[in-house]
């Protein structure tokens, strides 16, 4: 329940939409700087090759800037404590290989971004070809021509995750339930691709960097380094970002580029990434490969699980965390929200000659869940049981939490089963029952599957230990500034880029503080203006940032309590700070009074007061391995037997992410989060020819889901607060886009379980296009 | 991507455009709605020297019917014919067509001279003006011809138009009261270029019935015995089934993998079921 | 460099560019109206769609030199209008917008809709909503604040 219309669990309108709803949104390239120089790249057509030579025209001279030009750039380089792993450098422009089709050989500069490409069209490259390593579980332990010379095979880790005895539920197993999964390789595809701004302010002699980024103090850090440069002379700031989901929140070669090119030239540099250089070099993602065998009981119990995993990581590893994390996560999350006591996985990272694979909304777990929600289903099967009742006997219950998974994931607290009963009844399961028995007129089939999950958010520092990180992002910080005339200004470390902490952070503060939100600005994405923090990304800002903002906020309210006390002649004891004014026993005395006492009338303070209202506080969880938020996810499918043609016609989550800040903005969250999801699971896919050449080039190929594609989506919620965090919050951001793949492949296996002879037609890799349908059906019937 | 330069023109008349192209040397190009040349153009596809703009030449505008046939001028959009803001000679057809193009904001600017003259496999103007049995008019410096709308494509962005041949209109003959039509577009998302386009038309009372597939690998695909059996009235499903297996089957050179084959049996005998139902 | 002479949100331009530049670019980076965004410039995703002579279009797909003559509006020229301020409404109180790169697409788009009585129910403004894509809302909201504002100017099927 909100506390008031403006507090905590209040559906506070947003004051980011006015900008906009008029069109004045304010994206890096709607940022004009007069003598601007735009950046075209010259990048690779090779999956994998040798550079003999590269040759500009002459005429092109001091426009045409390879590595060899720009000496002072250091290559990116992943430092990582996990024993074993392979950590390449990456030159941000190559130096004497290629190692994806893409990859930035020369940044080309021209007035406009039309002349730069023609400039970049001029200049000539000698490749000695290569062959690329493009099949990850067939190249891993080597090929004809590594990805990386030296290395012996093209594995940047290996790890493997036991807990129990495997060997022992084997034995033990009354069924074995063994299936492979592939979840293909696709890109974040942001409606807004990256860009970078650049120029060098002589006054502050700094080098300004505007980047559409989640993570502008980490990629600072990065910038100083890669460049040799102090930090104070580094300003980098994200303003309006079209969208981020992970592939946004890691350090990329452009960036360090237009970096170094604002520190030679003397006139701002500018690059707008277009929609084709984003399917090839943004971030990939997903691209994971499972072979899972489970051991059951006859009640389909699951004694145990042995799993291999292999993540296709392309050709190197994005700064800070490397490729490591996505086949680690796949691992640990694997087990899934059950009490599986029996566990080993082997995770594989792979290089091959890719584009390098980032984070994306849920990161490992939507491939982890979908390999385990299948295999679920798949047991559920094999012992003749409905896949609810299965998932529900296997599922962590509430009694027992805190609960440690094999997997090393510490739940914290919730009810699972009731997330599963609670989307069944959204779903209207006995509806969509009979309505499956009756037959669609057109032919279709009606097939509804779930799939559960247990997400992992703002995990802090021990966490990120425990993965080997060398950069850590487990705090947030807030500077909170009371002005002279009473109004608050939050600067925070986070990085808002749809949503909605502009909002969600004030509703906290006027929880604490009593301000009127009108009266809150929100200041993230400027390093200049706001205390280091990481950015937002891994479900972390509202319980982070918030427990920051809370925490600062209280440090005001107490200075605020001991200057309005003073100025009541009160004993500070029996003053109060709510409803924007602090109130003593014989009147009140308004914050904005305080705050003229504490800026412009100091002779009021109390003595041995100092004057200001500024506070800065970091915060972690009391937790440091997570709050776990959950969600079972429905869907229902109509499938054409003779296209193959998925309909998804209903939709729903029942989730449970503790203490809601702001209800609408949480739903919006699930929403998005959902229909990325709906994308991996029928849409997106980026496919490779055996050379290395990407076959998915523009929106035509790369289908990303529209509104006449989807239903509504239907949202319950259970609220079980955490007992880690500031009100119970938990993070969510991710949930929405980790169940999807796997409740809709569940749900066709339900469409089509009456054709052929034996089980019928298993979709087990996505995206689930009407040609691996039809493939399904033809081989059960044979 | 931004596109490669070229110079611009706007004739204000079809001789002078037909005059410009023919003096291109094979490096002008004509645009009208421009919703296809110029995607190629930003995606450097297509670098044309020079761009002739005849969106607004008022002879591609003309839109005139008398009782057998609706002419349209190649420069009518889909938008006109979605909104059916032309007069719609095939009870429906065109217009059920032109709503399944794209996006709205498409339509506005494509043309549907632009559609048949491109000869995408996968459009939808090529596979509809064949199964109407339409005719194009074409203005060239040899001067004017017409061409059956079936053969006018003759491959992928093939078409037996010449260097200098700009398509003028598209002459439509008029369906009759008591014909029937079916119209089946395999798509996974709304708007993008078909999977697999069956078109069945059946106008007994002018003899003309005929079943034509599109995203065909190449120039739409008159199903020769299928448009056959609809004419002889053969219309149980087991007949039509195999009059569209065998037409499939003689479209060897088109090369389908059995996905595709399926799907545009799926489509016909769909499209044929609307008409027989 | 070709002259040309058009309208944009009222104001009467006269100006001289080269063939190239697409009507996107043009409203950017010469007139400085920035409201129009480039999500992918071959047409499918929507964040560029402006108004040309009352319809929508894709402004990435359109030359400038083309449309010599034409009335442009952008997202920075509906003050005034009624369906616009009405959808404003909605989307704010549906939460119809995340990031907002694509918002000023949808808009244009969906005043487009509701003038030609297109948003009569759900299924009806899905359908016309395909050609403008969002990575960040999921819809559900959008097509909410659409149907929202559609039942406030009395619209639907007007027919």
């Amino acid at each position: 329940m909100p506390d008031d219309a403006f507090g905590i669990g209040a559906s506070l309108l947003r004051r980011e939409d006015e900008r906009h709803l008029y069109g004045r949104g304010e994206f890096v390239p709607d940022i004009k700087l007069p003598g601007t120089m735009e950046v075209a790249f010259l990048r690779s057509p090779h999956a994998h090759a040798r550079i003999r030579s590269v040759t500009a025209p002459p005429e092109a001279k001091g426009r045409v800037f390879t590595a060899a030009d720009l000496p002072r750039i250091k290559p990116i380089r992943v430092v990582t404590q996990a024993a074993g792993a392979k950590s390449p450098p990456w030159p941000p422009l190559a130096t004497d290989k290629v190692r994806y089709v893409g990859e930035a050989i020369a940044a080309c500069l021209a007035p406009t971004r039309a002349e730069a490409e023609d400039l970049a069209a001029t200049v000539m490259v000698d490749y000695e070809v290569l062959d690329a390593v493009v099949i990850a579980p067939r190249d891993m332990r080597g090929s004809r021509h590594p990805v990386h010379d030296g290395w012996g095979d093209n594995l940047f880790s290996e790890r493997v995750f036991e807990g129990g005895d495997i060997a022992a539920a084997a034995r033990a197993a009354e069924l074995t339930v063994s299936r492979e999964y592939r979840m293909n390789r696709q890109s974040g595809a942001p409606l807004e691709g990256r860009a970078v701004l650049a120029y060098r302010d002589w006054r502050l002699d700094e080098i300004v960097i505007f980047a559409s980024t989640q993570t502008p103090h980490t990629v600072r850090v990065a910038l100083g380094e890669c460049l040799d440069l102090d930090l104070r002379r580094l300003r980098v700031v994200a303003p309006d970002v079209g969208g981020g989901f992970g592939p946004k929140a890691r350090l990329y070669p452009e960036e360090i580029i237009l970096a170094a090119l604002a520190l030679e030239l003397d006139h701002p540099l500018r690059w707008v990434e277009d929609r084709s250089e984003h399917l090839l070099t943004s971030a990939h993602t997903r691209d994971h490969h499972y072979k899972v065998t489970a051991y059951a009981d006859r009640e389909g119990r699951v004694l145990g699980v042995d799993a291999e995993i292999i993540v296709d990581a392309g050709a190197y590893g994005l700064w800070p965390q490397g490729p490591y994390q996505e086949a680690a996560m796949a691992a640990r999350n694997l087990p899934g929200p059950y009490v599986i006591a029996n566990y080993r996985a082997r995770a594989s990272t792979v290089a091959t000659n890719k584009a390098p694979m980032g984070p994306y909304r849920g990161v490992g777990r939507p491939g982890a869940c979908f390999a385990i929600e299948r295999t679920i289903d798949e047991v559920a099967r094999a012992v003749g049981r409905d896949p609810v009742e299965v998932r529900v006997l296997n599922m962590v219950r509430p009694e027992q939490m805190p609960f440690t998974t094999v997997g090393g994931m510490r739940f914290d607290n919730g009810d699972y089963p009731q997330s599963v009963r609670l989307c069944a009844e959204l779903i209207d399961l006995p509806a969509v029952r009979a309505r499956q028995q009756q037959g669609e007129p057109d032919g279709r089939l009606i097939g509804v599957g779930f799939a559960s999950f247990a997400e992992q958010t703002a995990h802090g520092a021990a966490e990120f230990v425990a993965r080997g990180a060398s950069i850590v992002p487990g705090f947030e910080s807030c500077t909170a500034r009371i002005l002279p005339d009473g109004s608050l200004v939050l600067m925070v470390g986070i990085q808002s880029h749809g949503q909605g902490l502009e909002t969600a952070l004030s509703q906290i503060a006027h929880h604490e503080l009593g301000i009127d939100p009108a009266r809150i600005a929100v200041r993230h994405g400027d390093t200049e203006s706001t205390a280091f923090g990481f950015g937002t990304f891994a479900s972390r800002s509202m319980v982070m940032a918030g427990g920051a903002v809370a925490r600062a906020s209280r440090i005001l309210r107490d200075k605020l309590c001991q200057i309005g006390a003073h100025l009541l002649q009160s004993d500070i004891a029996l003053v109060r700070c709510a409803d924007g004014v602090v109130q003593g026993p014989q009147g009140s005395v308004t914050i904005a009074e305080i705050a003229k006492v504490a800026h412009v009338r100091m002779d009021g303070l109390p003595p041995g007061l100092d004057p200001l209202l500024d506070a800065t506080a970091t915060y972690e969880p009391s937790v440091g391995t997570g709050v776990f938020s959950y969600a079972t996810h429905g869907a229902v499918v109509a499938v054409d037997p003779e296209t193959g043609f998925v309909d998804l016609i209903d939709f729903a989550v029942a989730e449970d992410c503790g203490t809601m800040v702001n209800p609408m903005i949480v739903e919006g969250q699930i929403r998005g989060g959902v229909v990325q999801g709906i994308g991996t699971a029928l849409y997106e896919e980026i496919p490779y020819d055996d050379t290395g050449q990407p076959l998915a080039g523009t929106l035509a190929d790369y289908l990303l889901p529209g509104a006449a594609e989807l239903p509504a989506i239907k949202i319950g919620h259970l609220h079980t607060p955490a007992t880690a965090t500031e009100y119970g919050m938990k993070g969510m951001g991710e949930g929405g886009a980790v169940a999807p793949p796997a409740a809709i492949a569940n749900a066709v296996r339900d469409a089509l379980a009456a054709i052929g002879a034996r089980n019928g037609p298993e979709l087990n890799e996505t995206p689930i296009t009407p040609r691996r349908v039809i493939a399904a059906i033809r081989k059960a019937r044979a | 991507m931004k596109a490669p330069a070229f110079d611009y023109v706007r004739p204000r008349s079809l001789a002078e455009a037909v005059a410009l192209l023919g003096k291109g040397d094979g490096e002008a190009r004509v645009v009208a709605g421009g919703q296809s040349l110029l995607a190629l153009m930003n995606l450097r596809l297509s670098a044309p020297a020079l761009l002739i703009d005849i969106a607004r030449l008022p002879e591609l505008a003309v839109v005139s019917q008398d009782d057998d046939a609706v002419t349209l001028g190649a420069g009518v959009t889909h938008a006109m014919i979605e909104d059916a803001r032309v007069p719609d000679p095939s009870r429906g057809l065109m217009a059920r067509a032109a709503a399944s193009l794209g996006y709205r904001a498409i339509r506005n600017r494509g043309t549907i001279g632009g559609s048949l003259a491109l000869a995408d496999p996968a459009a939808e103007w090529p596979a509809v003006l064949a199964a109407l049995d339409a005719e194009a008019a074409v203005c060239g410096s040899s001067g004017r011809r017409r061409l059956g709308c079936v053969g006018f494509a003759t491959g992928i962005y093939e078409t037996r138009l010449a260097d200098d041949e700009i398509v003028e209109t598209v002459r439509l003959p008029k369906l009759s009261a008591a014909a029937r039509w079916g119209y089946v577009k395999l798509a996974r998302k709304s708007g993008e270029f078909a999977n697999a386009l069956a078109v069945a038309v059946v106008d007994q009372a002018r003899g003309h019935c005929r079943v034509v597939i599109g995203a065909a690998n190449g120039a739409p695909l008159v199903l020769a015995q299928a448009s056959r059996a609809l004419a002889d009235g053969k219309h149980a499903a087991e007949t039509m089934h195999a009059a569209i297996a065998a037409d499939l089957d003689r479209a060897a050179d088109r090369h389908f993998d059995d996905f595709q084959r399926n799907l545009h049996r799926v489509a016909a005998m769909r499209a044929v079921q609307q008409v027989t139902a | 460099m070709t002259a040309i002479g058009l309208q944009i949100n009222g104001a009467d331009i006269v100006d001289e560019l080269p063939p190239r530049l697409s009507l996107a670019d043009y409203l950017r980076e010469r007139r400085n109206l920035t409201g129009t965004h480039l999500g992918c410039e071959h047409g499918v995703c929507g964040a560029c769609t402006v108004l040309v002579d009352g319809e929508p279009a894709r402004a990435c797909l359109l030359l400038a030199v083309a449309c010599d003559g034409r009335r442009v509006q952008t997202i920075e020229g509906f003050a005034g209008d009624p369906v616009m301020a009405a959808l404003r409404d909605a989307f704010h109180r549906c939460h119809g917008l995340q990031c907002g790169f694509c918002t000023p697409a949808m808009l244009i788009t969906a005043c487009d809709l509701i003038r030609r009585g297109k948003a009569g129910s759900e299924a009806e403004i899905r359908q016309g909503l395909a050609g403008n894509l969002c990575r960040c809302t999921g819809y559900t909201n959008i097509v909410a604040a659409v149907l929202d504002a559609a039942a406030t100017q009395g619209a639907g099927d007007a027919g």
